[in-house]
């Protein structure tokens, strides 16, 4: 069963004659489960791409239907929602709130929801994950692999539908690249979760089950 | 090449453009306000004393001959003088009480003595006069040139024509009648001094240098030089030492509001360019990176510094000057000159320079910092300094948006402290000076100086009393509602023993050489002192009191020693002693408490010792040495029957109170020209116009420094959002919603404000409770505790803490979260 899919998806910036075409008629579909990287040289529109899959940014043309939620017919504030019930992000910078301590930053999106996290769940992750003994601490204090870690769990942590990683490892080097991109397939089997990262190392894109190639805003096969 | 990237820099930073040259505008305003302020009120105050002294010369002499006055006009120092030679005083009946001195003077002479026609010249045929308006309205003369004048004098009536005449002014001492030299050489026959005792053919000088620094010494070197050793010169009053001291303090509230400005324009301007360079501190790391040194960063910094300057300064020097013109009339109450607002360039100059060394002073911290940036460190530059932050945080609480909102308030420690005191401080101020005014009790104030109503004396009845028929035209009124009699008569008395001994005790030799240091009429006060402890009879002032002006001078505040009794005073075996207006010693110079006095053939002994009350005492006794001694007005008129009050104080129904006023008005004007009215009303403006300058100088203090507090409120909420823009979009796409991210916002602005609040409270009631107590205490205050400005000032804070983060987020808003993810 497809849990994401886009049909004819469209995205232009700009007004004519300038228009650019960051997304261009793409059509792919995702399977519940699935670890999926998207691959293109930068300026192709995987990041464009991957804004328009979890909510981000609205499409010019076209549909995004991820778990049954037309995404396109949402408003902003449900589209807030949708994303955090939905959706986890795990970005190249971390993008930690600084105020929060490591805890606090992975519980934030459950509580913003007015839930109470699964504490099991929780600490399950974490121990997966190796940060059961640097929960309180402050993101300043991490290294920046353990900072990354600390937001798979936060995208983990509220079981989204899909988990959207945009360069996870953009900003580490190759060892802990490693460990993160083995992590994020570790937890994508182990919890069955759904994982579309984007990255433009073809290293680390082979480590997924499936490789989507991105070129001039087109699927390229 | 860097002044391109200055521009550049300078139009990519629009928003914080409007802050700083805001500030920078209001810095300038202020100083500029405050310039005029102090140059006015010293060109003002200066004015005055000039015109009571009578002339602009800065030294003048009232003594001198033609020849030394040639010899002195030619020394190079003095840059003008001016030359009178007088003729006399016009004793024209109209002219009573005003003098009118009949002079000849050379036109500078006129110019100086604020004496020179504005219609018309200065006479120069031996027929021609030039007077003032007050004068020819007195003599009822038209406003025309060529009109006769006559004016009686000395060498009998002397009749001129108009040649001349300029608008009197009752603060200059005296008028003048300006006649042509000529004349009043005619008049002395050629003499080239007066006679002995005589002011005819008097020769008088006046002279003006370069400047009126150390004037006494530019004298003394001309007379030197002049080989002058018969001349005296005075200083002009307005020009001593002693009257640009007092200039100088009137000024002081205006030192220390100019070191407040400063202080808060630094604030204001530094905390923009901290903000905006440590937002900007990649690209001053890019620039250091491609080899900028650090002076050219700094250049950078201080040249939008500059910029804003050249926007901020000239504006706020306009509406600065055009403030302090508003301002002027406010605090300076005298009004029957006309005032003027000082244009000195030094305002302008010296408020520009002020104004500029603000900016510059805010602008060095912030160029320090971006000019000592490492490129690696700036690419980690946050604007918050990490290195003081905790480094764990053990709660399990989760992330709720108060504690989120908590965490961001102390991202920039110094920054929000500065916040909270700026606004704490000008809440606090204001709290002050409202207290401090609310704390000024006019009705104690009036005590002092009226009792009632209406207080009349009269001092041109024969026997200085107040006629029967005023008294029954004032019970006539029939809205009467409480009246007060005082006589007086004087009465040979030989002290006690106790009396002088108590004498003797207070007037210590210390304080005898103190009395006689400031009163000139020491010697014969201490004549009789001394006659009267020798045993001596001497002459003593008696009161005979009743009603209002009894109630008053025996009132709790009055009473030195003893207690009053009303019942048992007006059986009439009891008098009050009254003291000195001085503290209370141990010891009070006068008859003690207890002790028997005789008076007229009736025995009195001493209820109390009471402090001199002003409408009681004031233009009654005459003697030099007296120790007063007040009984009841009927026992008094038992006494003395044939007297009639001489003071007398009435309270009117407030209906009637005009009718009242013109009753005695019609009566002074018609009957008793000399007789002295005093309105409670009265009085109580002239309170207001004296407490007014200093009230409005301490409300406009403090409103500036909660002004300040306010800007800076919210220049730094509003760069904490701007600054936070990303990392609000990276909270919104994990899925915080626009209501919970505004709520966050609200949160800190209501942080802000709960605190502001929780420490002006605490430190207001210290400062009224404690602080205003104290000082109040004593003088015509009465203490009240209250913070109503606080609590005025809680609720517009409370709606400025919200209100902001909520404007705020809706212009973020305008942004889309992808855009402000991207931005970097």
């Amino acid at each position: 069963m497809s849990i994401l899919q886009t049909t004819h998806l469209t995205k232009q910036y700009g007004k004519e004659p300038n228009i650019v075409k960051a997304l261009d008629d793409v059509n792919i579909s995702i399977e519940q489960g699935e670890f999926v990287a998207v691959v293109g040289t930068s300026g192709s529109g995987k990041s464009t791409l991957l804004n328009m899959l979890g909510g981000l940014d609205r499409p010019s043309g076209g549909s995004v239907k991820v778990d049954n939620y037309e995404l396109g017919k949402l408003s902003d504030e449900d589209l807030t929602i949708f994303r955090r019930r939905c959706i986890g992000f795990i970005f190249q910078n971390y993008n930690l709130v600084p105020v929060l301590n490591v805890y606090e930053n992975i519980v934030m999106p459950i509580q913003l929801d007015g839930k109470k996290p699964d504490e099991t769940f929780i600490q399950e992750v974490t121990a997966l994950l190796g940060l059961e003994k640097k929960l309180y601490n402050m993101p300043n204090t991490l290294s920046g692999g353990q900072q990354q870690r600390v937001s798979i769990a936060r995208a983990l942590a509220s079981k989204p539908a899909i988990i959207l990683a945009d360069e996870p490892t953009g900003n580490l080097d190759s060892k802990t690249s490693e460990e993160v991109i083995n992590l994020l397939k570790v937890t994508s089997q182990q919890f069955h979760q759904t994982i579309v990262m984007i990255t433009h190392n073809p290293e680390i894109a082979k480590q997924a089950d499936r490789c989507i190639q991105i070129e001039d805003g087109r699927v390229a096969n | 090449m860097i002044r391109t990237l200055t521009n550049r820099s300078f139009q990519k930073n629009k928003d914080r453009n409007l802050v700083a040259a805001l500030a920078i505008f209001l810095t300038t305003m202020m100083f500029t306000t405050l310039f005029t302020l102090t140059q006015s009120m010293g060109q003002n105050i200066t004015e005055m004393y000039l015109r009571q002294s009578g002339t602009m010369a800065h030294a003048s002499t009232k003594q001198i001959t033609d020849a030394q006055i040639e010899q002195i006009a030619a020394h190079p120092d003095v840059v003008s003088f001016g030359k009178s030679l007088v003729a006399g005083i016009a004793e024209n009946e109209r002219l009573a009480g005003r003098q009118l001195e009949i002079r000849y003077g050379s036109d500078q002479y006129a110019k100086d003595s604020f004496a020179y026609p504005t219609t018309g010249k200065m006479p120069e045929t031996k027929d021609e006069i030039a007077l003032d308006t007050l004068i020819l309205e007195r003599l009822g003369v038209p406003l025309e040139l060529g009109q006769t004048v006559t004016l009686e004098w000395q060498e009998g009536p002397s009749t001129f024509t108009l040649c001349g005449w300029w608008e009197g002014n009752l603060s200059v001492y005296a008028s003048m009648a300006w006649v042509s030299e000529a004349f009043v050489l005619e008049a002395c026959d050629n003499a080239s001094a007066p006679k002995e005792g005589q002011i005819l053919g008097l020769r008088m000088m006046g002279i003006t240098f370069s400047d009126h620094k150390n004037i006494d010494e530019k004298v003394e070197t001309v007379l030197r030089d002049c080989g002058i050793t018969d001349v005296e010169f005075n200083t002009n009053l307005a020009y001593t030492a002693e009257i640009q001291y007092s200039i100088f303090r009137e000024n002081l509230p205006m030192y220390g509001g100019m070191l407040i400005v400063f202080l808060a324009g630094y604030f204001i301007i530094y905390n923009v360019f901290q903000i905006s360079v440590a937002s900007d501190i990649q690209f001053y790391g890019k620039l250091k990176t491609l080899g900028t040194t650090t002076k050219q960063i700094k250049k950078i910094i201080y040249g939008q510094g500059n910029r804003l300057s050249l926007i901020g300064i000239p504006i706020g020097l306009v509406t600065g000057y055009l403030l302090g013109s508003v301002f002027v009339p406010l605090l300076i109450p005298n009004t029957e000159m006309e005032l003027t607002t000082s244009a000195n360039p030094i305002i302008f100059i010296g408020a520009a320079v002020f104004a500029y060394i603000t900016v510059l002073v805010s602008c060095m911290l912030p160029a320090r910092l971006a000019g000592k940036v490492s490129p690696i460190e700036a690419l980690r530059y946050t604007d918050a300094s990490d290195n003081v932050r905790k480094k764990r945080k053990k709660t399990e609480n989760g992330a709720s948006l108060y504690g989120m909102a908590w965490g961001n308030l102390w991202r920039n420690r110094k920054r929000t402290v500065m916040v909270l005191c700026s606004l704490t401080l000008g809440l606090v101020l204001m709290s002050y000076f409202y207290a401090k005014n609310a704390s000024f009790d006019v009705e104690k104030y009036l005590m002092d100086l009226t009792v009632a109503d209406y207080e009349i004396h009269d001092t041109t009845e024969k026997g200085q009393a107040i006629s029967d028929t005023l008294l029954a035209d004032i019970a006539a009124l029939g809205t009467v509602e409480a009246t007060g009699r005082l006589y007086s008569a004087e009465v040979e008395l030989t002290l006690s023993e106790q009396a002088k001994n108590n004498l003797r005790a207070f007037y210590t030799d210390e304080r005898l050489k103190d009395f006689a240091s400031y009163d000139p009429s020491f010697p014969s006060w201490k004549e009789q002192f001394d006659y009267v402890l020798d045993g001596g009879e001497n002459t003593y002032t008696v009161y005979g009191v009743d009603g209002l002006i009894l109630e008053a001078a025996a009132s709790d505040n009055y009473i030195l020693n003893g207690s009053f009794d009303t019942e048992k005073f007006a059986e009439g075996m009891y008098c009050l002693a009254i003291g000195p207006s001085t503290d209370p010693s141990d010891t009070l110079p006068t008859y003690s408490v207890g002790e028997k006095v005789q008076i007229a053939d009736r025995e009195f002994e001493v209820m109390a010792v009471v402090r001199p009350l002003q409408p009681m005492v004031s233009g009654v006794s005459q003697q030099v040495f007296d120790l007063p001694l007040v009984i009841p007005a009927d026992i008094f008129q038992e006494f003395w029957p044939e007297c009639n009050p001489r003071k007398f104080y009435f309270d009117v129904a407030d209906e009637t109170m005009e009718d009242a006023y013109r009753l005695l008005t019609e009566y002074q004007q018609t009957k008793a020209l000399g007789m002295n009215i005093v309105s409670r009303q009265s009085m109580a403006e002239q309170y207001e116009a004296e407490t007014r300058a200093l009230a409005v100088m301490g409300y406009a203090i403090s409103i500036v420094i909660a002004l300040v507090g306010v800007l800076n409120f919210i220049n730094s909420m509003v760069t904490a959002i701007i600054s936070r823009k990303r990392e609000f979009a990276i909270i919104q796409s994990i899925g915080m919603t626009k209501r919970q991210l505004c709520q966050m916002l609200m949160f800190e602005g209501g942080y802000y404000a709960g605190m502001t609040l929780i420490a002006s409270y605490i430190l207001g009631t210290v400062t009224v409770g404690v602080i205003v107590r104290a000082m109040v205490e004593g003088g015509f205050s009465t203490f009240h505790f209250t913070l109503l400005p606080l609590v005025c000032c809680t609720l517009v804070l409370v709606i400025l803490a919200v209100m902001l983060p909520y404007v705020c987020f809706r212009n973020l808003e305008k942004q889309s979260i992808v855009e402000r993810l991207r931005a970097e």
